[in-house]
């Protein structure tokens, strides 16, 4: 009998081993040489071990307040979170002059952080908004929007307003602006770009 | 004259009895027709039982008069100019968030609409009818048919051998009864069961036989999980703090991916979202309907995260104390390996789903591809860069020209089925150092 246990053992052995390297559910499975995986430098979303300098382990940290990085000045707005921010950006803050965008970059961004809500032309008829609640105007051909100062969209897309939210983290300023740019359009008040109508795998450069 | 009156006096009687036979029906006419007002104008800010970018309208009625109201709907930066103490006190218990002016609205209106607030308000909560512990527990039911195999296998050949045996015993036995001489079992086990020319051999060459053929089963066995599992988390699908559903999110709501993963096209990694970027959507939608009027828990995770008070005015910011979520990382390249998402997002503009697959009809995300380096290569050999009118690889769809011009041989860049292809291999993608470095 000694033989059928060696040979019972055997089959259980591998079965037990076998199930325990293979990855499914919480079980990420055997990781040979796991140090070969696992950054020593800080990596954006390392996790095996946890940062332990930062607040909360994080490897990545905010900005210190007050300053701003190189080549990153258009970061800089100086309108506060305010209703009175709100007015002030309406009269004050424009549109740069020179703003490029001849690869649809504000049509893309459009489609993906504005239409969810605000539907695709602006009709406020995305699958979310159901959710969200509609807003005042039915949409964007709405006289509202098209008297809208550019200042005030940007402040609204850089802080939030009632049911939206900030997109600051989201969009890059640059952004932001072609983004206003194309809702205008979308509204018929603005510059209609002539050479938006690139193909979408070419709009790669930024 | 008399019948003039009679029949005056007749018209009044049947006016009051049609205007009181019409009054509830031309309450719940203006309730209804208020709905429709309120539904377009208010409801994106105000909830009747819970607040939304404005207070909730819950009693507004009895909370202030209606010729206030009249007022402060119609326009209330005037009546706040007038320096009315109630619109004052409205204006900064909400934290200084203007409400729109609703010139527009005529009194019949706003009197329709808040026919309807008060019909709502007199409606208890709404309950939704949840079955107790109708929560899905998230049964991961473990991959068992190995071990019901190998258990199967292993009791079948248990059995096996005993009833060999026992029919072995019964031969003998027979054979005993009928007078003829027994024999006596000789070697072990493995020889007794085994039929004639095996059964002579030696004893320890048998046996090393049987156990090198169950070594070699063995090896195989232990080659092929070492190769496609030690190391390759495809399949892995953790418990995530929050219960995200893709599904719900990417697939019913449609939100493109990179609303959330918004650096995919921009950086190295594709970013695991703010908590902002949930509260762009969660400071409105908050899933009562099914949760008895309650917010939901998975949605209360991201407020107690972001130490958010949702009953609070909606334009203040986040608590004092918000702490990050520990999401559990699914997706993750040895340090070893450099992949960077802009390049492949933006640059060859594929789609996510054709590493991470339909993570959209996901529940739960789990790894879809094996991330191994022979899984990477065999794309980098068979997929075709875009090099027309892609202003990265102008250089290298001169050079391809040139090359097909100076030889012209165009084999070298037809796939199998003779279209002109430039795989990414052929950009140098095959090269060790292009990741490895």
């Amino acid at each position: 009998m000694r033989t059928i246990n060696i040979i019972t053992f055997s089959v259980l052995s591998i079965a037990v081993f076998s199930s325990c390297i293979k990855s499914r559910g919480n079980n990420p499975g055997l990781e040979y040489a796991p140090d070969m995986y696992d950054s020593k430098g800080y990596e954006p979303y390392n996790q095996r071990d946890s940062n332990l300098i930062n607040p909360y382990g994080m490897n990545m940290r905010e900005p210190v307040k007050g300053t701003i990085a190189q080549g990153q000045m258009d970061y800089f707005y100086p309108y506060p979170n305010t209703n009175e921010g709100y007015e002030a950006a309406g009269t004050g803050f424009q549109m740069p002059a020179d703003l490029q965008d001849a690869e649809g970059r504000g049509k893309y961004n459009y489609e993906i952080y504005c239409s969810p809500c605000h539907g695709l032309t602006g009709g406020n008829d995305g699958k979310v908004m159901e959710k969200v609640g509609k807003p005042v105007w039915p949409n964007y051909q709405d006289a509202y929007i098209k008297t809208l100062p550019v200042g005030k969209i940007y402040h609204t897309l850089t802080y939030g307003k009632n049911n939206m939210g900030s997109h600051a983290s989201v969009l890059s300023p640059l952004d932001r602006w072609k983004v206003i740019r194309y809702v205008k359009e979308l509204s018929g008040t603005g510059t209609v770009a002539s050479d938006t109508s690139l193909n979408q795998s070419n709009e790669v450069k930024r | 004259m008399r019948v003039l009156h009679q029949l005056q006096s007749k018209f009044r009687l049947a006016g009051f009895v049609a205007l009181f036979a019409a009054l509830p029906s031309m309450n719940a006419q203006d309730a209804k027709k208020g709905k429709e007002i309120f539904d377009a104008n208010c409801a994106s800010c105000h909830g009747i039982q819970n607040r939304g970018a404005g207070p909730a309208l819950k009693d507004v009625h009895l909370r202030r008069s209606e010729e206030w109201l009249l007022k402060w709907i119609k326009n209330n930066e005037a009546l706040r100019k007038s320096g009315d103490a109630q619109a004052l006190q409205v204006f900064n218990d909400n934290g200084g968030s203007i409400m729109p002016v609703f010139g527009s609205l005529a009194e019949t209106d706003i009197k329709s609409i808040i026919a309807y607030v008060k019909e709502e308000s007199a409606k208890a909560p709404k309950k939704a009818v949840v079955p107790p512990g109708g929560e899905s527990k998230s049964d991961q039911t473990p991959d068992s048919t190995l071990y019901v195999l190998l258990a199967l296998i292993g009791l079948f050949l248990v059995v096996f051998l005993l009833l060999a045996r026992v029919k072995r015993d019964l031969d003998r036995l027979a054979a005993a009864g009928q007078g003829q001489e027994e024999e006596a079992p000789k070697g072990n086990i493995i020889q007794r069961l085994l039929p004639g020319p095996l059964a002579r051999m030696n004893p320890v060459v048998l046996t090393m036989f049987a156990f090198s053929i169950f070594g070699i089963l063995g090896f195989v066995q232990f080659y092929e999980y070492g190769i496609t599992e030690v190391g390759v988390q495809k399949g892995y699908a953790p418990d995530q703090p929050i219960n995200f559903s893709h599904k719900i999110h990417a697939d019913q709501y449609g939100i493109d991916c990179k609303y959330c993963h918004s650096s995919a096209d921009k950086s190295k990694s594709a970013s695991i979202p703010a908590l902002n970027t949930c509260m762009n959507c969660h400071k409105a939608v908050q899933a009562r309907d099914k949760y008895e009027g309650e917010i939901s828990p998975e949605i209360k995770k991201i407020y107690a995260a972001l130490d958010y008070d949702p009953e609070k005015p909606a334009n203040e910011a986040y608590g004092k104390n918000p702490r990050p979520v520990r999401w559990v990382r699914i997706h993750n390249l040895p340090d070893h390996a450099y992949f960077n998402h802009s390049q492949h997002v933006n640059v060859a503009g594929l789609s996510c789903q054709t590493c991470h697959g339909p993570v959209q009809k996901m529940e739960k995300v789990q790894q879809w591809s094996q991330l191994t380096m022979g899984w990477c290569i065999n794309c980098h050999r068979q997929t075709g860069i875009q090099v027309e009118h892609n202003d990265y690889y102008e250089k290298l769809h001169e050079k391809v020209k040139a090359d097909i011009a100076k030889n012209g041989d165009k084999s070298k860049y037809k796939d199998k089925n003779g279209r002109i292809v430039v795989t990414a291999g052929m950009n140098g993608g095959l090269e060790c150092s292009k990741c490895h470095y």
